[in-house]
């Protein structure tokens, strides 16, 4: 921690007011774009396709025009319901694989942990679109082609190296001796992880999970390649609301709003232990 | 007394099975999720490797032939398509990357104070990150951009001057504005917890010796940011050239704004259906990033290496 | 001439009631090394801080010299200090590290490097100049956090626990250094510590601090034979003091023994705490029955751990003996004092303290 009280001797209240200040000035314009699509989602579509206005008369009735399904094009429902399912399900496979991939890592590592924990890392190197190609084909073939698993898979795959990374540093932070102790006490690698390992790694666990959460809720590439018809997910119903003919602003924010706001809700309730887990996980 | 080796075990009524080798059951737990990997990624390269040794064409339909390493001879480097996304590559990961870690760098150092209301504007800086890129990607087109209506042009005519059409006109800065928008809070998060893990003790020795508060930071905290800089560096690089959201939903390709990624797709699934070809960009795309991760190997080494000395 | 002064010193944590160091008062002269002790949460490293500047003052004032500098910054106090967990520059080397102050003053090059030299000297670090601090043991960085302070000349150098990571046997030896350095120096130097025997050994003068209040501020001796109260009487000292409950009842009783004070000292009404050292205590043939618990010998004396029957409790007392002893756990054995017995009245502030008086 290096801050230590908010008086520090000798700085004047002025300086310490203004830096005060300052960063406040910067963290209103920065979170402008999102205050302002917020702010047009509530307006009529003749009040957001003009010069900005500030003053005009609220209404939720875009929010009435995104959610209401429209016969053949995907709903709000139907896309809500996949992504849900898809995350949840998907983040769920990854602590499944990566929470004893990690202990393999770091707890009582094997010979070449290190080569395994590269190659897991490079595989991120390869661009998702370079491979999107085969993994069509492979899809219909498999009949996954507009399904939720086929998703599921692939949003499992994406995560799993970065679930790993992180939560072997988490691991490591446990004191080898509790783990001995069990080991003495004839504790087997359930009775380990269960007791010991998963209670005190519990926040690293979570700020992991959100992570993956993220990245599988806002992906839009293979959603949008393999799933247009069925099994489609939030991102690709956001695009619906753009339209060629009248204004779609105002619509298009609501939207924005209801894509976005389970992650940016989680996100920020959650602030501190992705920030902790960010540090941890990724500087380790 | 059996000498039994590895293989049999031979089951005594009253003794304990003898185990797994030591080596076998450290293994295990890491196995489902090394295979799972393995078959997710490598299966498909080998099939793109395959593809690419073919002049596999969908449109027009034709019987897909072997053709050796033509794709590669012959095409990749006179399509000077591809070597544009190369260069709009370059320029979308490179300057967004600095971009992100310079301000992310700057929040950060703002945020590592206690003032009124510090976890709210915490908050506030975090969600651009949050949200959707197929979100951002069009917000920033139609509300901050936008020609006519957009924010930006707004400010801009206040100051005297002709509004501008960014998408259209500067599509690579639009974009890469975009991007920084989107990754400082990432790099922010970094570099705090880069701030944060600085002792307190040896700043507070480097106040009672007389340095500084810029002093300090540019003898003391920079060096101690470096793995954490490298860090950003790293994963920055490793997102920002696979960018495919933004660039769909802001210009849908064109001059300035394909990259490699886009361009790839555009060459295959696209609309350009050169699956063969396609598949050829995409093997050298890999190539790349195995020279750029071998590179980038040698920055985690050296970070994985610092944690035993440590 | 006075070098430091804390003047009312007081600091109260955000959120607290209670003061973390309360009106503290303590006039440090020019040269002399005094000693802040006391147990955790007493306040003294925090009384370091609030003169270093790195804590605030919330009330009184703290001068060094004739400047008050209540409200100056660390930089411009003229000290230097050592940590408790030597805060290296982690990414300088040795001679970095021991130079950055001078280079912050922008002491000219050739300066610092003989400066810096001659302080290495001084302290064994001549080989380790290029090195980094994590290439040093324990030992190797407290010499350069001692090494980052001696460089520079200022008003005062603080110290903070410097000794507490360092093993046993090191810090022993370290101690001796640190004062002939010190002595040597002539800077004035208020240092820290939570251990007692380093107090006394060490302090010109020592000041025991206790929840933020300063209990006593005297030569070591002095703290030793007149300690001003019950906290002090059993903080000094090991094996600490042995303190007795003795009760209202006059006159009092050790035991089943009367134990009188001499030379016309009065007791006040009320309870009395009566203290003896165990070098004050001896086993024999006493007229104070015990029985012996355990015996310790340590070669050069011998620690006798005695348990009483006083007031309807078995009440332990240590006894310190020259070698040879030859009694064993279980024997039933006499105690005599025959050292000086302090009184302590009901609010713990002490009495007296007379001879023998032991019948």
């Amino acid at each position: 921690m290096s801050t230590a009280s908010a008086v520090v001797v000798g700085e004047s209240r002025w300086a310490n007011r203004m830096w005060g200040a300052l960063a406040w000035v910067l963290g209103l314009v920065f979170f402008f774009p999102v205050f302002w699509m917020v702010l047009n989602s509530f307006k009529e579509e003749q009040d957001a396709n003009t010069a900005p206005k500030l003053f005009f008369h609220p209404t939720l009735d875009r929010y009435k025009d995104v959610t209401k399904s429209a016969g053949g094009l995907l709903s709000f429902g139907e896309a809500f319901t996949n992504s849900i399912v898809i995350v949840l399900v998907s983040v769920l496979i990854v602590l499944l694989l990566a929470i004893p991939a990690a202990y393999a890592l770091a707890i009582r590592p094997v010979a070449k942990w290190r080569d395994v924990l590269f190659f897991f890392i490079s595989t991120k190197f390869l661009p998702v679109v370079a491979s999107i190609l085969p993994v069509w084909i492979l899809a219909r073939n498999f009949n996954l082609l507009n399904t939720r698993l086929a998703l599921i898979i692939l949003y499992t795959g994406i995560n799993l190296p970065l679930a790993v990374w992180m939560l072997r540093s988490f691991f490591q932070e446990i004191p080898k001796e509790l783990i001995e102790a069990a080991e003495i006490d004839g504790a087997s690698l359930r009775g380990q992880l269960t007791s010991i390992i998963l209670p005190m790694a519990a926040p690293g666990i979570a700020a992991t999970a959100l992570l993956c959460l993220i990245f599988a809720w806002n992906e839009f590439f293979y959603a949008v390649q393999l799933n247009p018809v069925h099994g489609s997910t939030v991102p690709i119903w956001v695009t619906t609301n753009i339209s060629t003919r009248g204004d779609f602003l105002a619509k298009l924010s609501a939207a924005s709003v209801l894509a976005c706001i389970p992650v940016v809700l989680a996100g920020w309730i959650a602030q501190k232990r992705m920030i902790r887990g960010l540090a941890m996980g990724a500087i380790k | 007394m059996t000498t039994a080796d590895a293989t049999t075990r031979t089951v005594r009524p009253g003794i304990s099975r003898r185990p797994l080798s030591d080596a076998w059951r450290r293994r295990l737990p890491l196995l489902p999720a090394l295979v799972f990997t393995i078959l997710l990624t490598q299966v498909p390269f080998v099939m793109s490797v395959y593809y690419s040794l073919t002049d596999w064409k969908i449109v027009p339909p034709s019987p897909r032939e072997f053709v050796g390493l033509d794709n590669y001879l012959h095409h990749l480097f006179n399509d000077h398509f591809f070597t544009d996304a190369v260069w709009v590559s370059v320029r979308l990961t490179v300057f967004p990357v600095i971009g992100a870690i310079v301000l992310g760098t700057a929040f950060a150092m703002l945020l590592d104070r206690n003032f009124f209301g510090q976890g709210l504007v915490r908050t506030l800086l975090i969600t651009p990150f949050l949200m959707m890129p197929v979100v951002v990607g069009l917000i920033w087109k139609n509300q901050m951009f936008h020609g006519l209506y957009g924010v930006l042009n707004w400010v801009i005519e206040k100051l005297g001057a002709n509004p501008v059409e960014f998408v259209s006109r500067y599509p690579t800065v639009a974009i890469g504005i975009v991007l920084v928008w989107q990754w400082t809070p990432f790099m922010m998060l970094i570099m705090l917890a880069g701030l944060q893990s600085q002792p307190a003790d040896v700043l507070e020795a480097a106040k009672v010796d007389g340095a500084k508060p810029f002093a300090i930071f540019r003898q003391l905290t920079l060096s101690h940011l470096r793995p954490y800089i490298e860090l950003g560096i790293l994963l920055g690089t490793i997102y920002l050239i696979q960018v495919y959201d933004q660039i769909a939903v802001m210009t849908g390709g064109g001059p300035g704004s394909t990259n490699v990624p886009y361009f790839v797709f555009q060459k295959s699934i696209g609309g350009g259906w050169e699956f063969g070809q396609a598949s050829s960009y995409s093997i050298v795309v890999v190539v790349a990033s195995i020279v750029i991760a071998t590179i980038a190997l040698r920055v985690l080494s050296g970070l994985l290496k610092g944690e035993e000395i440590a | 001439m006075t070098a430091v002064r804390y003047d009312d010193a007081t600091r109260t944590y955000e959120g607290t009631d209670v003061a973390a160091v309360d009106r503290l008062n303590l006039d440090i002269g020019d040269g002399e090394l005094l000693v802040l002790v006391g147990p955790s949460g007493s306040g003294k490293s925090t009384a370091l801080r609030m003169l270093a500047g790195l804590e605030p003052l919330d009330g009184g004032s703290i001068h060094i010299g004739d400047r008050d500098v209540s409200n100056v910054r660390p930089r411009d106090r003229d000290i230097a200090m050592v940590f408790q967990n030597y805060a290296l520059y982690p990414q300088l080397s040795v001679a970095e590290n021991m130079g950055f102050a001078l280079k912050q003053q922008k002491v000219p090059k050739e300066d610092r490097v003989k400066r810096v030299r001659e302080a290495a000297r001084i302290l064994d670090l001549e080989p380790y100049l290029d090195r980094k601090p994590k290439h040093l043991s324990g030992g190797q960085r407290q010499r350069v956090a001692m090494g980052r302070a001696i460089v520079r000349r200022p008003a005062v150098y603080l110290m903070d626990e410097p000794l507490s990571n360092l093993d046993a046997k090191l810090r022993v030896q370290t101690r001796t250094e640190v004062v002939e350095l010190q002595n040597r120096l002539g800077v004035t130097t208020v240092y820290v510590t939570h251990d007692q025997v380093e107090a006394m050994t060490m302090g010109d003068r020592v000041a025991v601090l206790r929840n933020g209040v300063l209990q006593q501020c005297d030569a070591p001796g002095t703290l030793y034979h007149e300690p001003v109260n019950l906290f002090v009487a059993g903080f000094i000292g090991s094996p600490a003091m042995n303190l007795v409950d003795a009760g209202e009842q006059r006159p009092l009783t050790l035991g089943d023994v009367e134990l009188e004070p001499s030379g016309g000292l009065a007791l006040p009404d009320g309870v009395i705490t009566i203290g003896f050292r165990p070098e004050a205590l001896t086993v024999g043939d006493g007229p104070l029955r015990a029985q012996i618990r355990t015996v310790e010998d340590l070669g050069s004396e011998v620690f006798v751990h005695v348990a009483i029957e006083h007031r309807g409790d078995s009440v332990p007392l240590v006894s310190k003996m020259s070698p040879p002893f030859d009694g064993a756990p279980g024997d039933n054995v006499g105690l005599k004092i025959v050292g000086t017995t302090h009184f302590f009245d009901g609010d713990g502030a002490r009495i007296g303290s007379t001879p023998a008086a032991l019948r």
